[in-house]
This record gives C-alpha cells, structure tokens and sequence, in this order.
C-alpha cells in the first residue's frame, strides 16, 4: 500500500528507480537476481508503515496491533527524532487522506496517552493546527475528518472536549441559514456537527449525553427543512401527482442520531480498538485513569470561506433500497450514513489511485465492527439463511451502493465520472466473484427505474454501463430484456437499450457487439454498421445532384482549390432554382456530404477535409439558419448509423465556430419538415427526444457554452485577448466580452426552454394533427421525454446562474482570482 | 507544505526513467536507509504542464474514433495523432492524445491508463507533446521497437515479433536447406 511495503521485499533498496521492476504488491522476486536481505528496517520507517497499514490485515486483533504500534512509539519518541517527525507528520494526514482508519489511529493515541501521555499533547497541537488551516481554506471534508479524530480521543480531552468547537461552528451555520435559505456552507457545516458526535459517543460510552442533546435540538431546525435547491437535484424527480420519494442526507443523519441517542448510543458499526478485553484488567484501568489534555484553541473566523467547490444539499441514494432482504444498512439505522460518510470520503480523496479505493472497496468489512457485515461474497440467496439477529449486510453491496451514489450525484460528483467507472473496474477485477453479482443487481435495479430518473442521469447510466461492459469482454445477460427488444422506440427501456449498444460498438465495433447478443437483438444492429464507411449517396444516379456530387468528391479528393469547386455549386444553384428549392439548402448538402465521404477514413481524415474547405464552411455556416442546419443534417445523415462520429463532427464544427451553439440546439430539438434528422434519431417527430446521442450532442453543445461563460468571467482580459478582434480590428473590450458570453448563454438556455416546453405541453403541430389511440401513446411519451430534456436544462441555467451570482460576489469582495 | 508526500502512491506521475547502470546504484546504497523523499522536480521539467500522452499497447485494429470514445471521458481532446508504421503508414499500436489542460492529462492517467480498450490494457504516460516524426514506429522494421523481438504471439499487434518472425524464417529455411541437401547426399549414397 504505501510505497515502503513494495520495496522491502526487493533487496532491501529504497531506491526510487527500482519501483519499475515492481508490478504487484508481492513483487519480491528481484529480476537482477537475488541479493542479500536487510531485515533491519529503521524505527522511523517501520512505525510508518504500522501506521499506515493499520487495520489492513482481517488476521490481526484490532486492539493488539493498536497497543504494538504505540509501544513501538512510545519507546522511542524521546531517541529517534526521525520517529517524532514521522509520527507526528503522519497521524492527521492519515486522518485526511485514509478517514476509514482514523478509529484506529485514535486507538493508537489513546494507548499511548497511558505510556507518553505528552506524545498525544504533541499530536492534538498538530491536529489543532491541521484543522484551522483547512477552516480557513473551507476544505470542509477535511475539517470533517480532522474532527473525527479528535472526537474519537474525546476520552483524552479534558472537560467538554470536542463539543465547543461543534457549538461555535453551529453559531456560524445558524447566522449563514438565516441570512439567505440557499445557503449551502451552513447546511455543510451541520453535517460536519452531525456527523462527528456520533465518534464522540463512540469513545466516550456513557457520557456527554446531554450535551449531544442540546446540539442536536439546535441542528434539527436546519437540518430537517428541506434545502431550497434539493428538488434541483432530486435524482428521481415527481412526476404528475407522485410525490418525490428521495430523502435528503442531511435530514436522514438528524433521524438516525435521535433514534440511536433514545437507544443510548450503541453505535455498534463503528469500531473501538480502544476497548480491551475483559482479561486485560490493567491496560484498561490504566485507560480510565490516563492524564487528560486541554485541546489547543481551533479558532473559526467570523465569515467561514467557500472552499473551493460548489456545495449542493445531497440525496439519500441507493440501488438496493428495494430488495426483500436487507442487503444493505436501512435508512433508519445510523449505520448507513456513518458507513457511507467514510467510505465516500475514502473513494473522492483516493481519486489519485483507483487500485487503493478499489482495494477499501473490497476491505471495507476490516474498518468497522466485527459482526457490521456478513462474510464477503456471500451471494444474495444466502441471505434469508442468515440467523435472525445477525447482520444481513453485503460488504459487496455497501460498497458498490457507495459509488453508484457519486455516479448518480447531481448536479455533478467531485471527480470526473470515469473515474468512479475505474474505481468500480478494479474493484470487479480484484474481486470478481464477490462484486459482480452485487453490480448485476444495480444493473437491474437501475434500468427498472431508467423511466422515472433525471436524464442526465438514464445518459450516465447508459455511459457507465457499456464502459464497464467494454472492460469484461462486453459480456451481459441481455436474455433478461428480451422482451423489451420490441418495444417502441420511444420507451425508455427500449432508449436505454439501443443507446447503450451505440455505446458498446462506439467502443469497440459492430460485429464484436453483435456477438455477445442473444437472436432477438441481432435486428437492433443492421448491416450498415457493420461496412467500413457509409455509402456515398450520389454513386446513385437517382440521388439529386448525383453528378455534382461525384464531381464535388472527386475535386476534394485531389486538394483542388475553391475556384474549382465553385462553378459545380454554380450549377446546383441553378439546377435548385429550376426545381423550387433554396439554392444554399441543396448545395450545402451537396458539399458537407462530400466532405464527410471524403473524410470517412478517420476523424483525422475529415478534420483535415474540414481544416481545407473552411472558409467555404464559415461562409455557408454565415448565410443563414437554415444552410446551419443542413450542416448538421448533412454530417447526421451520412453518419446515421454511427452517430458517435457524427456527433465528434459537429463538436469539431462548433470550435471553428462554422456551427453556433444555438443552431445544434435548434436542430436537435425542433424537427421541422425542411430540418430534418435524417434518420439520425428515429423517423418521427419527437423520436430525437428519445435518442442518447442526440442528448449528448446538446449537453456536450451547452457545457462547451457554460464552459466558456466561466472562463471569460474569471479571466476576462486573456479570454478577450484570445477572441477575434471586432471587424474594425480593434481588440475585443473584456467586459462587453463579458456581457455578451452571458447573454448567448442565456439566449441559449431560453431557446431550450421554448422548444421542450412546447413538446412538453403537447403543443408541437406533429403531435395535434393525430388523433388515434397509437399516436396518443405515442404523444405521451415524447411529453415525458421532453419534461425530462426540460429539467436538466432548467437545473444547468439555475446552476450557472448561481455561479455568476457567487463570482460576482467575489469580484465585488475583491477575492477573485485565476 | 515542505516534503508533502501522499500516503498512497499516486497514478499521475510520469514512468520513472530507465534505471542508471549498476555501479551508480551500488554507490547509492548507502543513502537507502534515508527517507526517500519525493524527488525535486528539476526547475524546467517538460511535464509540469503537458497536456499530451502517450499511449501505449494498442491493438493494431483500434481506431482513432474508439480512442476518441474512450479518451473523451476525460476532457475534450484537442489532438490525436495515431502512430504508424514508417514504412506502411499503416497503425503500429501507439497514440498521442492531446488535451486542452495539464488537468485533463493527469486525470486520464489516473483513470483511464491501464484500464481496457478494445479489450486490451492499454497505457499511458505523460508526454512533452507530440513533434512531427514521432508518430512513426523506431523499430527497423517500421513498427515500434517492442515487436520486432516480440516471443508471444499477439494477436492485435501483428502476431509474434517481427524481427522474431524474421529470424524464424530464416531458421526454417536453413533448416529446409539441411534436409534438402541431406536427401541429396543420401541419394547421392545411394
């Protein structure tokens, strides 16, 4: 684990270099043969390592390596100043960095206040210090697991210990709730307070029962009201006279402890390496008597900082909320916020090795009581076996129930989501037969309930999943949804389907997915996804415009120059006006499909056809709204059954600002008879809404829009230096820069919201002119896609919005900077 | 913070260099029992900023589009240039990837190297970023060097080693040869 254990077995070298000849953790298999063995390993670096591999083995007694590692300590404190440095650098960074084992460093810290009780006055001076730099900074999970540790040797403090700071930090959360309900920091600040006296109850058993009252009768007023932004973030949103059945962490945490303080503190998940057993007569007289320390002053300034990342009220989230047995912690038990709380911290601190999160992942079972879980890899059958009385919790379930929780976070997880996919592939991989069940039930869990979920969250769904998929040889029991393979399209079983089978073949290609498929599914991936690249429409005489076509291919082909194309656009113009259609409409089409068949080799390919004709695609892209969008349906067209390139295409043509964001927008959401979708999503009206690509293609278009109104608002100067200068060549004026990013963006979102709501309400001229039961079905369908499509577009606007609120608080404060 | 070090070891750092011959390692035994701090980074390092990769093991058969799927997952990709084979200017196996921030770079080593694609471990480094020429194969054939003396047949990478395959051929021909003529000298005997 830490990167002493893997070079002790190897010759006994330190040396850095010699890592590279180390793959596993048992690598002592020394490729330049063998050498001679150093079994002295200097004190500092062996206490190191105990610290850090704490409670990592299932073979050791929690309470004998606890009591081990602080004799090895205590005994040489005093002599080994590398030690002292080592120990006392180590305890809060553990603490911050690996918050699972914080319960057992705390076991350390209490043994050794009965041998050196002034190691631990040096500790809490560190820990103290620790925790004020990161009050001031608004780390506030670090806050969090700084308090954590000093709760759980609340036994070594004197008087009231812990509790003040919880007091003063309520008086912060209290002024902040009352002075905007949209307050997040005080919410955040509740949470840190609710979820460090249960450590406090912990090891203290039997005491400070009243003060934990009197907090906790403070924090229910702010912790049961629902926050204001937590319908924004509702994973399973109301729908029509269903209520919202989601819970918000925060009120849930309030609950738990008042059920567990009525019960008198049990706490009977968390681990208590301090307690010896009975036998032991001594060492736990000598724990009761051990000398007691004032903690240093951790002061709190008056306005507490925003940190560094947005905060949201979170959801209470869970895959297994609905099985017949409890497979994980119910909400009504303590044990689901407490084990949750630090597993999580444990996955978004880790997020620098997904090997070591998969490994807590797999060990979760070894950082809480004895007796929390049942055995690993127990599989889910065997559940109802279990004696009454007994744990029915899957360690397995608890964990993947953990990261789902961060994949399903809105408005967004702390990391990118791959990487809670990566997290989720090693721990499959470290332990297949244990995990892959327990993701299986997920899996089902989650596509039962795809129809009722945010859509940002069905598209990271269908994300995840064919990932996933894509590092287990794609394998799955598609004959469980066999049936689903007929329903229509719109159907958001059938959508999570075709989409995620997209996704399979844009990972790897047609013919290995079509492989892994059951007969029934054979259909959904037709032959055309199989050939090399698209067929080129004007090879048929019949197509319109056939000869220009091939003569437009045929001068890309060779690299000819503009004025050699110009006259065959010359006479499809012409050619257009004699048939009655827009001149720009035919020979755009004309022109980016030859682009795209002369790009069809690779994205490399086209964006160098691009990069060639992009004057005459600026130009085109100028005209008008209509040339935009037959842009679009020209790339869409050609590339409709791989629509993941066609969707790289239009990405690429919005950066040379050939497309505007509002023209993707427009085109994906407003099926007109002259904009057409071309088979890109479905044939009917309203079928686009159902489409994942087409939801990726105007998700990827607003975060490319909302991406660049946060970078010129906070840097206004190098965001107008890098624009375009104005026609007249002067340089752009930052703050009209400013102004006008933030007033596209709000024109986009409005025209977003114009086109949904009007599919929404069922007001589109598609949908009146039909009148017959299928189409009414039909209808319903597309008004709840498109009440879906509305509510991740409206949460984005709030979202932004409220950035540009906070920044501009920030300007007016002076506080910002890069 | 002085000395920070992580107490687990990150992903997002670059390979170490190829390890120094043996004698300077030898003359650094006696710094082994010191702590072995993180190594200062050298005042210009090419890395503190890259935005590129290398990525390494590819099949032969993957394409830029599934490279483009995959890696996208980490940020928007600026550039991508497939490395090829010098003399069939066909896939060798390797890419750069080059993002629009160092963030992006590092997240994608640390969530993306060394997970599947096209259902091989692939791998990542942290590059100083790509320059015209570097996008084809060293090796002598063409390829990169790693498959020229290649032992294990492998399917996505053109089969055994090419230089192996090379020298097989050889050996069969020699070996073609010796029959040939030892049938000859036996017919000559007799």
């Amino acid at each position: 684990m830490a990167d002493y254990d893997r070079r002790r077995g190897g010759g006994g070298g330190y040396n850095r270099n010699k890592r590279r000849f180390r793959d596993d953790d048992e690598g002592d298999s020394d490729r330049r043969g063998p050498r001679r063995r150093y079994d002295y390993q200097p004190l500092h670096l062996k206490a190191r390592k105990q610290l850090l591999s704490l409670a990592e083995s299932p073979l050791q007694r929690g309470h004998e390596e606890v009591q081990a590692l602080a004799q090895l300590v205590a005994d040489n404190y005093a002599d080994s100043e590398d030690l002292k440095i080592t120990f006392l650098d180590l305890v809060p960074r553990l603490a911050i960095e690996q918050p699972l084992k914080t319960p057992f460093v705390a076991g350390v810290l209490h043994i050794l206040n009965t041998i050196e009780p002034d190691i631990v006055g040096d500790v809490l001076t560190r820990i103290a210090t620790r925790t004020e730099e990161k009050i001031d900074a608004g780390e506030w999970r670090d806050v969090k697991c700084c308090l954590k540790l000093l709760a759980s040797i609340q036994p070594c403090l004197k008087d009231d210990g812990v509790f003040p700071i919880l007091e003063e930090l309520f008086n912060r959360a209290g002024e902040l709730q009352a002075t905007s309900s949209d307050d997040t920091i005080g919410t955040e600040l509740v949470k840190i307070i609710l979820l460090t006296i249960p450590y406090i109850m912990a090891s203290s058993p039997g005491q400070f029962h009243q003060q934990a009252s009197d907090l906790m009768e403070k924090t229910d007023i702010i912790a049961s009201e629902p926050h204001n932004l937590l319908a924004l973030i509702d994973p399973y949103p109301p729908a029509g006279s269903e209520g919202s059945l989601s819970v918000s962490a925060l009120g849930l945490i309030q609950k738990q402890l008042q059920a567990e303080a009525s019960n008198g503190w049990p706490l009977a998940c968390l681990p208590k390496p301090w307690v010896m057993p009975q036998e032991e007569t001594e060492q736990r007289e000598k724990l009761e008597n051990a000398p007691k320390h004032d903690l240093p002053s951790i002061s709190i300034p008056e306005t507490v900082p925003n940190g560094p990342r947005p905060l949201f009220p979170e959801v209470y989230f869970s895959v297994y909320a609905d099985e017949d047995v409890e497979s994980v912690p119910p909400m009504s038990d303590i044990a689901s916020s407490l084990i949750r709380d630090s597993l999580l911290d444990t996955i978004n601190i880790l997020d620098f090795n997904r090997n070591v999160t998969a490994r807590y992942l797999i060990d979760i079972d070894c950082y809480f009581a004895d007796g929390t879980f049942v055995k690993r890899a127990t599989p889910f059958d065997r559940l109802r076996d279990v004696e009454p009385g007994r744990s029915t919790w899957k360690p397995e379930d608890v964990a993947v129930d953990t990261v789902f929780c961060q994949l399903f976070q809105l408005p967004a997880p702390e990391h990118k989501l791959v990487y809670y996919h990566s997290a989720l592939t090693e721990a499959c991989k470290i332990a297949p037969a244990a995990i892959a069940p327990s993701l299986g039930r997920a899996i089902r869990y989650l596509y039962r309930n795809t129809y009722r979920m945010d859509l940002e969250l069905s598209y990271r769904f269908i994300d995840w999943f064919s990932h996933h998929l894509s590092n287990f040889g794609f394998t799955w029991k598609w004959t469980e949804w066999v049936d689903d393979v007929q329903l229509p399209e719109l159907h958001p079983c059938k959508a999570f389907i075709l989409g995620a089978l997209d996704k399979e073949i844009r990972l790897s290609f047609a013919q290995r997915i079509k492989g892994t498929l059951p007969p029934q599914y054979q259909s959904l991936i037709g032959p055309e996804k199989e050939k090399e690249s698209p067929d080129f429409k004007f090879r048929d005489d019949k197509t319109p415009f056939a000869v220009e076509g091939r003569e437009i291919a045929t001068l890309l082909k060779k690299k000819a120059p503009d004025e050699e194309i110009e006259p065959v656009i010359e006479r499809i113009h012409t050619q257009a006006l004699e048939h009655n259609l827009n001149p720009l409409v035919a020979s755009t089409d004309v022109f980016v499909t030859c682009v795209c068949f002369i790009g069809s080799k690779s994205l490399s390919h086209v964006l160098a056809c691009i990069e060639r004709t992009k004057d005459r695609l600026l130009n085109i892209g100028a005209a008008s709204e209509l040339a935009r969008a037959q842009i679009i349906s020209a790339v869409a067209a050609f590339w409709r059954h791989h629509p993941g390139i066609g969707v790289s295409i239009v990405e690429k043509l919005l950066n040379y600002s050939i497309l505007t964001p509002q023209s993707v927008v427009h085109w994906a959401l407003t099926a007109t008879s002259t904009v057409s979708q071309s088979g890109f999503a479905g044939s009917l009206p309203g079928d686009a809404l159902a489409a994942p690509h087409i939801f990726e293609i105007v998700f990827a278009t607003v975060l490319k829009v909302t991406g660049r109104v946060r970078q010129v608002v906070i840097n206004p100067s190098s965001a107008a230096d890098a624009a375009p200068p104005s026609a007249d060549g002067a340089p752009m004026d930052p703050e009209q820069l400013r102004t006008s990013e933030i007033a596209a963006m709000r024109d986009l979102f409005r025209v977003m919201n114009d086109a949904l709501v009007s599919w929404a309400s069922a007001t589109k001229d598609e949908m009146m002119e039909t009148g017959d039961s299928v189409s009414e079905d039909r209808d319903g369908l597309v008004q709840k896609w498109a009440a879906r499509w509305l509510r991740v577009f409206q949460r984005r606007s709030a979202i932004e919005e409220s950035w540009l609120l906070e920044a501009d608080k920030h300007e007016n404060l002076g506080e910002m900077t890069t | 913070m002085a000395g920070f070090r992580n107490t687990v070891e990150r992903l997002d750092k670059p390979t170490d260099p190829i390890p120094p011959p043996q004698q300077n390692r030898r003359r650094n035994r006696r710094d082994q029992d010191e702590e072995p701090e993180e190594k200062p980074q050298p005042e210009n390092d090419p890395l503190a900023n890259a935005t590129t990769l290398y990525v390494g093991n590819l099949s032969f058969y993957t394409t830029e589009e599934q490279v483009y799927e995959l890696f996208s997952k980490c940020g928007e990709i600026k550039r991508l240039v497939m490395g090829l084979d010098r003399f069939h200017k066909t896939p060798c196996g390797f890419c750069f990837v080059e993002y629009y921030t160092h963030q992006d770079a590092l997240d994608c080593m640390k969530y993306i190297g060394g997970t599947k694609l096209d259902e091989r471990v692939i791998r990542t480094d942290l590059d100083p970023g790509f320059e015209e020429g570097r996008q084809y194969g060293r090796g002598k054939s063409g390829g990169q060097v790693r498959d020229e003396y290649r032992e294990d047949y492998d399917e996505g990478r053109g089969g055994l080693g090419r230089a192996y395959q090379e020298r097989e051929r050889e050996r069969e021909r020699e070996r073609r040869e010796r029959e040939r003529d030892e049938e000859e000298g036996y017919r000559r005997e007799r």
